[in-house]
């Protein structure tokens, strides 16, 4: 058996469907696409399949992993790309097949580009005025963490966020804590912006790339 | 294609994934290059419609008509309604993301009565007017298929046209003389009459309906050389009918989420309350390879791991354990489970049970229907207390432990003491459990039994019946709560009111239409939800309307009234239902057509059981 790194994007509809949704998806394309999946060998066999970090529901992801475990097979990388795409909905592009280098524990940080679409004002005017929310001594908003809502100031993670308008828009490139010890939503940006400034507008937003502590692109 | 619009929306409403399409096997075509755009809309929300073989059906077979592009439209939930009429985005199809105001046909399956006033909403939402003879052009026409056109008169008014029977065919000859007609430029009155000329097409504004003083129905007459009687269409030869290679595969999980193979269409049993039993007649079965190969080609195209085999009753196919044995070759090796649907308490064998197992196991369901033997017989249930004990000591024997059992209330001759009855049927089935030498160790049993309320329907021997009203339900809900002595046997119930509006529906008349426009207009929708359903709003529509509803639902019809579906014909004769309901009321049973032919009438269509059962009558 040898593990596999499928790398993919979640674009378009595909953005709209839930983690849950995204595994099932996945099972059946693999399934469909009659490749030879290692089955645990306990008393209720199951197929060994990981995500390397969670998408939030409506976020598109353009370099998403998925870890599988394949018995002994010749099939090879090309092969393995065509013919989970030829089973996987147009907006779940699957680009690539690689041997894991990096554990999925090891990602730290998490990079965005935000486009928001203001309502009434003007991107430059919602631009100057963002930026002299950043500059605030702290940026609270409530969080839902598994005990209840937590105010967290999200200021101290924000350093790694720049803000400039673009044909019209809002374009925000940032990158965030991500993984098991601490993530932060990119929506949480969005929530403050909203609160502080009582701005309403539309966010596209999408997860670009995953980091390990170092900084160094997860591979 | 969804527009950003409808993306913005998406942000504020639960489960986004109903509203974007792009699922995997979804058909987009260019609409450019089609004819006819046709919106294929189920009323109710997206996981319920998707689960529905009929849509599936059509769905592909329309779109290998490559003139046609024919896509799929639900209901959207109360927070997507709200978005949307906030944000005037009008309903639109899931391929496309185009608005449905502007396609050629408006097409709804008509599964249950509760769904009709998500129908009216559904063509508001999509800014199309409600009532047919407000919409002048060709274009679009609001058309429907499905159980219940077979008395659509509560609908009449809103729709253009029906198809009666089985669509695969019948569809398919109306979009073709529609895209003649729209060519030619021909009128809408045109085209519904040349339409009414084609077999199983009920145009209702061809038929003029006249009532008595006593506010039943004296006459239902024909105009402009529509047909008398609209016989329903039926696919005689199974093999030969068509069948999708591929399902859509929905992103998010769907009521019945697995391959779907239907091994038959009807049913060979004729329970006496059971519509469906009369109205898909005759019964007709698809043959091993067949199913084998439909079963093999949805699996490869969609990936699924479990495939369903959906009838109205498959284990009464002849060939059953040929066919699972025959699935067996591959399944297994494909990690793919069978799963049977509708299981007969009276043949259910160790053989078969062990087949299922095999592969995927979980709680067993029957269906006695009544607590006594006397009033199974008056329902021709003919299943006997020791075939069930039989089944459930096999089921234990094979380590079940978990037992469903559906019961009936509100059976016509129904007593109290069948009530209790079903509540002592439940006891037996445990003591069976407890009499098996080799039951599981350290394990219980418990037995559901799950009691709704009786709806008449048309075109069964039940027809003329009242139903009870909702005092007498809940008396008797209570009476049955009471005979259970056991917590190992758990009583459930329906809710008698949304039973009381199913029967006003399924037996109504051209006059419920305004009721409907007026429970329509004070909000009421999405009934088939029990958090949605109001009686007290309904009773308030059929108030303003100046409409009694216990005239359609609790009244005794005689043999000799006019009722609203008479110039329906799904080939069942009347003077076979009278016959039956009279045996009914001697608890006589009458044998299922594998047994004898009762010569129901069904034979019209010159096929199925009916020629296999008597090969000189054709």
């Amino acid at each position: 058996m040898k593990n596999v790194r499928i790398w993919f994007k979640k674009i378009g509809t595909a953005r709209f469907i839930s983690h849950l949704d995204l595994n099932r998806c996945m099972l059946r394309a693999i399934h469909k696409a009659k490749i030879p999946l290692w089955y645990t060998q306990g008393f209720n066999p199951h197929a060994f399949i990981t995500f390397a970090l969670p998408l939030s529901l409506g976020i598109a992801g353009e370099r998403e992993s998925m870890d599988i475990r394949l018995e002994d097979t010749e099939l090879t990388r090309e092969e393995l790309i065509s013919r989970l795409n030829a089973a996987l909905p147009d907006d779940i592009p699957v680009f690539d097949a690689t041997e894991p280098v990096m554990k999925p524990g090891e990602i730290a940080y998490a990079s965005f580009i935000m486009e928001l679409e203001t309502e009434n004002i003007c991107a430059e005017e919602a631009v100057s005025r963002i930026k002299g929310m950043l500059e605030q001594e702290n940026i609270i908003v409530p969080k839902h963490t598994k005990s209840g809502i937590v105010d967290l100031d999200i200021k101290p993670f924000l350093r790694k966020t720049e803000i400039a308008p673009k044909t019209g828009l809002i374009e925000i490139q940032t990158v965030l804590p991500a993984g098991s010890n601490m993530n932060v939503n990119p929506l949480l940006i969005c929530d403050a912006i909203k609160t502080y400034l009582k701005l309403d507008f539309y966010a596209d937003i999408k997860r670009t790339n995953l980091y390990n502590a170092d900084f160094q692109i997860f591979v | 294609m969804i527009t950003k619009k409808i993306e913005k929306m998406l942000a504020n409403v639960q489960k986004p994934g109903r509203y974007v399409g792009g699922e995997l096997n979804s058909i987009v075509k260019n609409p450019d290059q089609v004819d006819v755009r046709f919106a294929f809309c189920f009323p109710d929300v997206y996981e319920v419609g998707m689960s529905h073989l009929g849509m599936k059906i059509l769905y592909s077979q329309l779109n290998t008509l490559p003139y046609v592009w024919c896509e799929r439209v639900f209901a959207p939930w109360m927070d997507m309604e709200e978005q949307m009429r906030k944000n005037n985005v009008p309903l639109y199809a899931l391929e496309s993301g185009d608005s449905i105001a502007g396609f050629d046909f408006i097409a709804f399956t008509l599964q249950y009565e509760l769904s009709f006033t998500n129908v009216l909403n559904m063509l508001d939402l999509a800014g199309i007017p409600l009532k047919a003879s407000d919409r002048h052009g060709l274009s679009p026409l609001v058309v429907a298929g499905g159980p219940c056109t077979c008395n659509s008169e509560p609908l009449a008014d809103f729709f253009d046209l029906f198809f009666i029977g089985e669509g695969e065919e019948m569809d398919c000859e109306v979009i073709e003389l529609y895209r003649r007609y729209k060519k030619e430029n021909r009128s809408k009155e045109e085209f519904l009459i040349a339409a009414a000329q084609i077999p199983g097409v009920y145009v209702p504004s061809l038929y003029d309906v006249t009532y008595n003083d006593n506010g039943t129905i004296k006459a239902i007459l024909p105009k402009c050389g529509a047909p008398e009687k609209i016989r329903k269409r039926v696919m005689i030869d199974m093999d030969k009918s068509y069948f999708p290679d591929k399902f859509v595969v929905p992103y998010i999980g769907i009521v019945h989420d697995r391959a779907v193979a239907e091994v038959l269409r009807g049913c060979i049993r004729g329970c006496r309350f059971c519509q469906a039993g009369f109205l898909y007649r005759p019964f007709r079965e698809k043959s091993v390879a067949v199913i084998d190969k439909q079963c093999h080609d949805l699996c490869d195209n969609t990936g699924y791991d479990e495939i369903s085999l959906s009838s109205l009753s498959t284990s009464d196919y002849s060939r059953i354990n040929e066919l699972l044995n025959q699935l067996l070759t591959w399944t297994k090796e494909e990690k793919t489970g069978v799963s049977l649907p509708s299981l007969r308490v009276d043949n259910f064998s160790t053989e078969l049970m062990s087949k299922i197992k095999s592969v995927r196991r979980s709680g067993l369901t029957f269906a006695p229907e009544a607590g006594t033997q006397r009033l199974r017989d008056v329902i021709n249930k003919n299943v006997t207390e020791e075939e069930l004990l039989k089944t459930v000591k096999t089921a234990f024997k094979g380590g079940w432990t978990t037992i469903k059992l559906y019961f009936m209330i509100g059976l016509p001759t129904e007593t109290m003491d069948d009530v209790a009855g079903i509540a002592e049927l439940g006891q037996k089935v445990v003591d069976a459990f407890y009499e098996n030498p080799d039951k599981p160790k350290g394990k219980s049993v418990k037995v559901t039994v799950s009691a709704s309320s009786f709806v008449p329907k048309p075109f069964t021997p039940f027809q003329w019946e009242p139903q009870d009203t909702i005092e007498t339900l809940h008396r008797k809900q209570r009476h049955l709560v009471s005979s259970v002595r056991t917590r190992k046997v758990e009583p459930n119930y329906h809710d008698a009111d949304v039973s009381f509006l199913e029967a006003v529906f399924a037996r109504g008349d051209r006059r419920l239409c305004n009721v409907l426009l007026e429970a329509h207009k004070i909000g009421c929708k999405m009934d088939g939800w029990q958090d949605c359903f109001s009686l007290a709003k309904w009773l308030e529509a059929f108030r303003k309307c100046g409409i009694d509803p216990a005239f359609y639902a609790n009244r005794r019809r005689s043999f000799d009234e006019v009722l609203p579906w008479d110039h329906i014909d799904c080939g069942v004769k009347k003077s076979f239902l009278i016959e039956e309901c009279k045996r009914a009321y001697a608890n006589q049973t009458t044998p299922n057509c594998r047994e004898q032919c009762s010569s129901c009438g069904a034979a019209c269509f010159k096929g199925g059981i009916c020629v296999e059962k008597r090969p000189n009558l054709v």
